[in-house]
């Protein structure tokens, strides 16, 4: 670790169009800075050596607003994780994102990170990534050639890497309305509270007539990306969900995932584990789905 | 690298600073505006050791680069005791010996300005749960929860 960081040179953008023009010139010798909890860290242990830092936080295009729309909710990109996870529109519709957001310890951390940030920088241990996922979001590119919407679960490649290129930035995350009798639900397992995900699981179940409608089972530290586990999805709809068939689900989650032993726990460890909390988190969406 | 004037507003002071882009608040503050009272440990955004508060929020200094940080109020350490008498917060740390080696205090007694700030009355969950970003290596936690539940009574009643 050294004390400083290595010389670079800056930009701050006004426009959309002045940050993508740079990014198109600069490509993978710029990085994009918002929050900097993640990248000045990267930069302190010579992990990344960008030669130009674009600063997105002065674009007037860009805010960290959090409303309500036709479609559902929309979350600015540079809307910091503390004001995600306070949100009371969040709380009362999309409680399982409040719920990954308030499992992250760090008070400083999510006052200066974004969720985009995080999305971004896409770490299989995300916390904020899986709940995306089951709530089943989009994020709102911006590059040289226009605007797309790109589905959460599209997002990613690998450790490290997106769909996003060099000269895209997000603008936007966009989460569809709530839809009647559903539940969600976040857990994680941790060696401290400050410490990053050995394994996590969200979930979503709507409920209609006593049976399972739509389930869906995001995980994350358990493969390359985060991800969802459709057989296990697939275990629970349409049926009328008991202790069994959610174990059944639960099973079929761990054999769909495909982790790696590291410092904070063996293969095996994390496969069992990720039975045990897709367990919990059905248990615990479920509930919430029939109050 | 080019060197761009940014103004800063410490403790109450605007200062015009002379930065490069890779300097860091933790750095300005330290080393240009002798303020050593703010901490680097980490350097990772994991201790807390360096927090500040930046418009009112509790903030890494050693994760923001100071260009990011022009035209912004931010509070050290320096500026919590105010006309020679220390904040409650203060008070209450050394009261509760809420403190050992006393590395982390500083970033301590901001993250805990900026909660009782936002929640007068917390419950000892709620601090222990805001406190959770700063680390401390000699105390166990305990007395500095004490510390800061004691100085939110002390404060609701309207003590200074």
């Amino acid at each position: 670790m050294f004390r400083t960081l290595k010389p670079f040179g800056y930009f701050e953008p006004k426009t959309i169009e002045e940050a993508i023009g740079a990014l198109s010139v600069h490509g993978a010798k710029a990085k994009v800075l918002a929050g900097g909890v993640d990248l000045v860290p990267r930069l302190r242990k010579r992990q990344a050596h960008p030669e130009y830092m674009i600063n997105i936080q002065q674009i007037e295009e860009l805010d960290g607003i959090i409303k309500e729309t036709a479609e559902g909710l929309r979350i600015g990109a540079l809307a910091s994780l503390r004001s995600i996870e306070l949100s009371p529109l969040v709380k009362k519709n999309y409680f399982v994102l409040h719920e990954a957001i308030h499992s992250i310890a760090s008070i400083q951390v999510k006052t200066q990170g974004t969720a985009v940030g995080n999305l971004c920088v896409a770490t299989p241990a995300s916390d904020v990534a899986p709940a995306l996922l089951v709530l089943d979001a989009k994020f709102r590119i911006v590059g040289p050639s226009g605007e797309k919407t790109v589905p959460a679960e599209n997002f990613y490649l690998g450790v490290g890497q997106t769909v996003l290129q060099p000269n895209e930035i997000i603008t936007e995350i966009l989460l569809p309305k709530p839809q009647a009798k559903t539940g969600g639900a976040f857990l994680k397992l941790v060696r401290t509270a400050a410490d990053i995900a050995k394994v996590n699981a969200a979930a979503t179940l709507t409920m209609a007539d006593g049976a399972c409608k739509e389930a869906r089972i995001a995980v994350g530290s358990v493969a390359t990306t985060v991800l969802r586990v459709k057989k296990a999805e697939g275990v629970l709809k349409e049926q009328k969900l008991d202790l069994k068939v959610i174990e059944t689900a639960a099973r079929a989650a761990a054999e769909e995932v495909k982790p790696i032993s590291d410092l904070r726990s063996t293969a095996e460890y994390r496969k069992e584990t990720t039975r045990v909390l897709v367990k919990r988190a059905l248990e615990k969406a479920l509930e919430r789905a029939k109050a | 690298m080019k060197k761009e004037i940014i103004n800063l507003t410490v403790n109450g002071t605007l200062h015009e600073i002379s930065v490069e882009p890779q300097v860091t608040l933790n750095e300005v503050l330290r080393e240009q505006l002798d303020l050593t009272g703010t901490k680097l440990s980490c350097g990772a955004g994991e201790c807390g050791a360096c927090t500040v508060l930046i418009d009112g929020k509790p903030e890494l200094s050693c994760c923001t680069l100071a260009m990011t940080a022009n035209g912004k109020d931010i509070l050290t350490i320096e500026g919590l005791a105010r006309d020679g008498e220390l904040h409650p917060l203060q008070k209450a740390f050394v009261e509760c010996g809420a403190i050992q080696c006393g590395f982390c205090t500083p970033g301590m007694l901001l993250t805990s300005k900026a909660l009782l700030d936002e929640n007068p009355d917390p419950t000892r969950e709620e601090v222990k749960s805001y406190l959770s970003g700063n680390l401390c290596r000699c105390t166990g936690y305990v007395k500095i929860v004490d510390a800061v539940l004691a100085a939110a009574t002390e404060m609701n009643k309207g003590g200074k």
